[in-house]
């Protein structure tokens, strides 16, 4: 019976010192300081979660009377999921960053707040002004603005050097040119078959990855730079159904299937590191991977624009600041507050220098700091020139079944499942009936 | 081991034997080695076979990048207080399950269990919900109390318990029991086996838990190992493999050196009960 005692005493006594523990480390509160909490995403390697806690420290050092508290949330869709749940069950963080497809899902549990009377108070268009300004395309709806651009990206060309020079003899019997990226579709694929390697069935060194997991955003760039789109601008029609659409598929297809100079389904994490690796003489990939390729690749590698078809059209992609609406309004002035010196040409050089985004703010160009980093790394300020070409990100209700479809059906004919014909058919019937729905 | 060599049944068990436990242990060995070895050299080729250079500064990194010594204590009091809970509001449970007959018992029993049904993501949003109302919300009790109520366990338990010969709880009633010295004395001692592959099934999962601790906590200093270790998974560019693999194997030592601990004990507890059945 003494045991059982010490038993039970023992369970309550490691409860009580749990309970008792939580009530001391509680917060004290100061008097007059507003808290914020800050549910971030980290998308990109490298231990960025310490890059955000180092500026979120700069602000709170900075600003007597706002102490924001920044929290890790996993990838795009565990944070998604994180600032879901809280906000149904009314204890909504007061800022957060989540990714840009997501602004409907946002509106539609009405959990933020429109920005337009805060940027009207900073300047209006002369603060939008300092932003490029495709990256706002993505947070407007209903003819307001309910985000502010963060950690943001697009797909780009990465091209690794020394194989090019490898190969020069051979690219240049075909007139290509080896010490530049393909510029066009047509280029693309003759220099992705020369500098595909192979030994018997095995591919040493594969021409050109198209790289699975995000296989839809990469897609996306096809479809604009064959002059097509992918959902109308309300919402409501579904592009799949287009012939430019079947072009860029079949052109992927081609690449992956017909000619074999793309790895049919390459996980994304692992795309990077065939790249890396010396695996892959060129590669899509988000522009957030410079950072990661600059530390392990030990070999001359470059970024391109990606190769135009009738033009030159890539997504941006990435995250955005959001203000939640059930909170007191003197946390949505601080939250503001935070967001425009996250964003500040200072933070934002910062950030894309440590991360690889795109330094948002062109005002941050400028600096000193990001001028001799630019130089040193020419090209980091590609993905920014390349947003002259920049589409906004499609953007739908339920986005998230959307793109669950759009990348089963690219995932199926990209490991020659079905025909493009298919997978276009497939795609464009079940986009419709998801708009349909809403 | 080798005594009848000319067995060749012997050889055949012993060749699958080996062949097996070397795919078991071949991803703790990838594990191993590619947390010493220098990032840029994971990538170089050659990749199955240990670094030449052994360094710990992938494990310097992780250790810089996220304060994994509180992760680690919070963990271990997650997953201690969701065990002893469990098994104290279980067993008892368990036992009235098993062994006493009520109108209802079956159809309370079957309600019961049937949350092993539900997948925990479907539970995320209500289980927030209740934890919010109680103020609980970033605490390490969120943590624990969603799991207190174990179905699995009682299920496994109550199972464990009517094993028990009747004749067994008669003389122990004739001896004087009541019903927490029979539960103590007679049925806890005879059951060990299942309690013992309970305690390590739970500690196993709890200890892996992601979602639902990375949900309902915001704060560094109530965390726990599993969202620490979430933070070098990349997905939009990727993995830094060495960071990775040494925070991984931080983070499953313990779990392992525990199941190396008990393991003995642990087949042992298997051996005898087959005795007294």
């Amino acid at each position: 019976m003494k045991r059982v005692l010490l038993f039970v005493m023992l369970a309550l006594l490691v409860m009580s010192g749990l309970v008792f523990g939580e009530n001391l480390q509680r917060y004290e509160d100061v008097e007059g300081t507003v808290n914020l909490k800050f549910y971030y995403v980290v998308g990109v390697a490298g231990a960025l979660a310490t890059v955000i806690d180092g500026m979120v420290d700069e602000f709170n050092r900075s600003h007597a009377k706002i102490e924001v508290e920044p929290v890790y949330c996993g990838n795009y869709n565990d944070t998604m999921t994180k600032v879901q749940t809280a906000v149904l069950s009314g204890n909504p963080p007061d800022v957060f960053v989540v990714e840009i497809s997501e602004l409907y899902t946002l509106l539609g549990i009405d959990g933020i707040i429109p920005l337009d009377k805060y940027i009207e108070m900073d300047g209006g268009v002369e603060f939008t002004g300092q932003y490029f300004s495709a990256l706002y395309d993505n947070a407007r709806a209903d003819g307001q603005i309910w985000g502010q651009p963060f950690q943001r990206s697009t797909p780009i060309l990465y091209w690794n050097k020394d194989l090019f020079a490898k190969h020069a003899k051979e690219l240049e019997s075909q007139g290509l040119d080896p010490t530049r990226a393909p510029r066009t579709w047509f280029e693309l694929e003759k220099y992705a078959e020369i500098l595909t390697e192979r030994e018997g069935s095995k591919t040493n060194v594969w021409g050109c990855i198209l790289p699975g997991g995000w296989n839809d955003w990469i897609f996306e760039s096809f479809v604009y730079q064959n002059g097509g789109m992918l959902i109308s601008a309300d919402a409501e029609t579904s592009g799949f159904g287009s012939l430019e659409v079947l072009q860029a598929l079949t052109f992927w297809h081609k690449l992956t299937n017909e000619l074999k100079v793309s790895p049919p389904l390459r996980p994304w994490n692992q795309t990077p590191l065939d790249f890396a690796g010396g695996h892959a003489a060129m590669m899509y990939y988000s522009t957030g991977g410079l950072p990661l390729i600059r530390a392990q690749a030990n070999f001359d590698f470059a970024v391109a624009f990606q190769p135009m078809q009738i033009q030159y059209g890539v997504p941006v992609g990435g995250g955005d600041f959001h203000i939640s609406k059930d909170i007191p309004p003197e946390n949505q002035d601080a939250a503001w507050e935070f967001i425009k010196f996250m964003t500040s040409p200072e933070m934002a050089a910062q950030w894309s220098r440590e991360s690889g985004y795109i330094c948002i703010n062109k005002l941050g160009l400028d600096l000193p700091e990001m001028k001799s980093y630019l130089e040193e790394y020419p090209n980091a300020s590609l993905a920014a020139q390349q947003l002259t070409y920049s589409y906004s990100k499609i953007m739908a209700p339920n986005f998230q079944e959307i793109r669950k479809l759009f990348v089963v059906n690219l995932d199926a004919m990209m490991q020659g499942l079905q025909s493009p014909q298919e997978t276009q058919e497939r795609l464009h019937v079940g986009v419709q009936l998801i708009l349909d729905e809403y | 081991m080798f005594i009848r060599k000319t067995d060749a049944g012997n050889w055949i068990r012993y060749s699958i034997l080996v062949v097996t436990s070397l795919i078991m242990l071949f991803p703790f060995y990838l594990m191993i080695i590619m947390a010493f070895k220098d990032p840029k050299s994971i990538l170089a080729g050659g990749y199955l076979a240990p670094s030449l250079e052994p360094t710990v500064s992938n494990f310097v990194r992780v250790f810089e990048a996220a304060s994994f010594l509180t992760y680690l204590e919070n963990t271990v009091l997650v997953v201690t207080g969701i065990l002893l809970l469990q098994l104290l509001l279980i067993i008892p449970a368990a036992y009235v399950f098993a062994r006493l007959k009520f109108r209802g018992s079956g159809l309370l029993f079957i309600v019961y269990v049937i949350q092993i049904m539900l997948p925990l993501e479907a539970l995320i949003l209500p289980n927030y919900r209740i934890m919010n109302s109680f103020g609980l919300i970033n605490t390490r009790i969120a943590m624990i109390l969603p799991f207190v109520g174990s179905g699995y366990c009682a299920f496994l338990l109550r199972q464990a318990f009517r094993q028990v010969p009747q004749s067994l709880e008669d003389s122990a009633i004739i001896d004087g029991c009541g019903h927490l010295r029979f539960i103590w004395s007679v049925l806890l001692p005879l059951s060990k086996p299942t309690l013992i592959v309970f305690s390590l099934i739970s500690v196993a999962t709890h200890w892996n838990d992601y979602l639902w601790p990375l949900i309902v906590t915001d704060s560094n200093r109530v965390r726990t190992l599993t969202i620490g270790l979430g933070m070098f998974v990349q997905h939009e560019s990727g993995a830094d493999w060495g960071m990775l693999m040494a925070a991984t194997l931080f983070i499953s030592l313990p779990l392992i050196l525990l199941f190396v601990v008990l393991q003995r004990r642990f087949i042992e507890s298997f051996l005898t009960s087959g005795l007294k059945g």
